[in-house]
């Protein structure tokens, strides 16, 4: 990846193609505009390799967060939303994702995620869902939902306790 | 805020949910290096990116490889798809004549084989119907021919209950548009057909009409050649002639 060669583009794409796509499709739910934001999603991670140690780091996350960050802001801005880029383009310093299992994103690791969502109750996936895939916030979610702020802030926040829990406990094997 | 304040904060942080001030104090505290919130933010991290990977699974087009790689400058060969496309295409060509003669090919031989099977489940039939004619009690056999200058002849056998046989030698292959066709002929009355036949190319033939035959009654079994449709009664001589023998006393 440091090399910034062409095999190590190609390389990075025949692994992590097929999920940044299927993640990016689930966002904007547009054929063209999903293979528009893939690519730039990784010619984005490929121009910016030289600041991220592939041996310390984990690029499939790393990936993954720079697809739904191009993804959300391409969907906010169809839909007339205040766009939050800079926001969520915090989360995109290379050095958040040093040490990280980099194929979480991955295999066993997605099976595990999905079983884990299965297992959540409606409500708080669905509030998951909407703050992970549609970008809304907590206050976005409340207004569409039609709940007040405070039900949705504690779905959201047993949601990700279940989630952390039954993957730590790693019960979807 | 204290690292310990801004920890549950950390995957709402991540999911980019994370309100004020938390929001700025999370910020902070990774621009200082904190490694405590670096490490949280780090897990948080994780979750939700896996929470990506739950995402129904789709198969991107493969123009999108080529579409990236280019736009990175990366050189590639454009005719490979091309040539593979063409050489895929000839070869299901190729295949699909190759498969196309051969079903002919297998339905001919399957009719060919059909049509043998049938043939000789047919002789199995003439021959189990000749067998019994033959092993019967009370059959009765005939000769003809016998000592006579011109040909056929050759045997007939009568039994009561099954049937009249007759296996003929000399008996060339009835012309184009003809038959043979063989009689019963009762003591008094008219002949009664009793089946239509051609004779091999070795001039041999083997007849049978089976049902039961008043052998009392019957004088004797005649051959005579006729239209190939047959005849209901003889309209010409008969080529053979077996006079059945007087019941015995």
């Amino acid at each position: 990846m440091e090399r910034r060669d062409s095999r190590a583009l190609a390389q990075l794409y025949d692994r992590y193609g097929r999920i940044v796509y299927a993640l990016i499709l689930r966002i904007v739910r547009n054929q063209a505009a999903a293979e528009d934001l893939v690519q730039e999603t990784f010619l984005r991670v490929w121009n910016r390799a030289q600041s991220f140690d592939a041996q310390k780091g984990a690029v499939g996350p790393w990936l993954m967060t720079v697809a739904r960050n191009r993804a959300i802001d391409y969907l906010r801005s169809q839909e007339g939303r205040d766009r939050k880029l800079a926001v969520f383009e915090e989360n995109e310093d290379p050095r958040l994702y040093s040490g990280m299992e980099s194929d979480i994103v991955l295999a066993d690791e997605a099976r595990r995620v999905k079983a884990a969502m299965a297992k959540l109750p409606d409500n708080q996936r669905q509030v998951i869902e909407l703050a992970y895939f549609d970008g809304l916030s907590q206050t976005e979610m409340a207004a569409r939902l039609g709940q007040p702020l405070g039900t949705v802030k504690t779905w959201v926040r047993s949601a990700l306790a279940g989630l952390r829990k039954t993957m730590e406990a790693g019960v979807a094997e | 805020m204290s690292c310990g304040e801004l920890r549950e904060h950390y995957e709402l942080y991540a999911l980019g949910l994370a309100e004020e001030p938390e929001h700025s104090e999370i910020n902070a505290h990774l621009e200082r290096r904190c490694e405590a919130c670096a490490e949280g933010i780090r897990q948080a991290l994780a979750l939700v990116a896996a929470v990506g990977a739950s995402a129904p699974s789709a198969a991107p087009p493969a123009r999108l490889r080529r579409r990236l790689l280019a736009s990175a400058g990366v050189p590639e060969r454009h005719y490979g798809w091309p040539l593979a496309w063409a050489a895929a295409a000839l070869l299901c060509l190729s295949a699909a004549v190759y498969f196309s003669g051969r079903e002919r090919q297998y339905a001919e031989e399957s009719q060919h084989l059909r049509r043998q099977l049938g043939d000789q489940t047919t002789e199995l039939r003439r021959l189990q119907e000749a067998f019994a004619i033959l092993n019967a009690p009370g059959t009765t056999e005939v000769v003809f021919g016998k000592g006579q200058p011109a040909p056929p002849n050759g045997r007939v056998f009568v039994n009561p209950t099954r049937g009249v046989m007759m296996i003929a030698s000399h008996l060339p292959p009835a012309p184009a548009g003809r038959i043979y066709e063989m009689w019963i002929i009762p003591k008094g009355g008219s002949p009664r057909p009793a089946g239509l036949f051609q004779s091999r190319g070795d001039n041999t033939a083997m007849h049978i009409e089976p049902g039961p035959v008043d052998v009392a009654a019957t004088a004797a079994v005649a051959v005579t050649l006729e239209n190939e449709a047959g005849a209901p009664q003889p309209t010409s001589q008969p080529l053979i002639v077996a006079a059945l023998p007087p019941p015995a006393r």
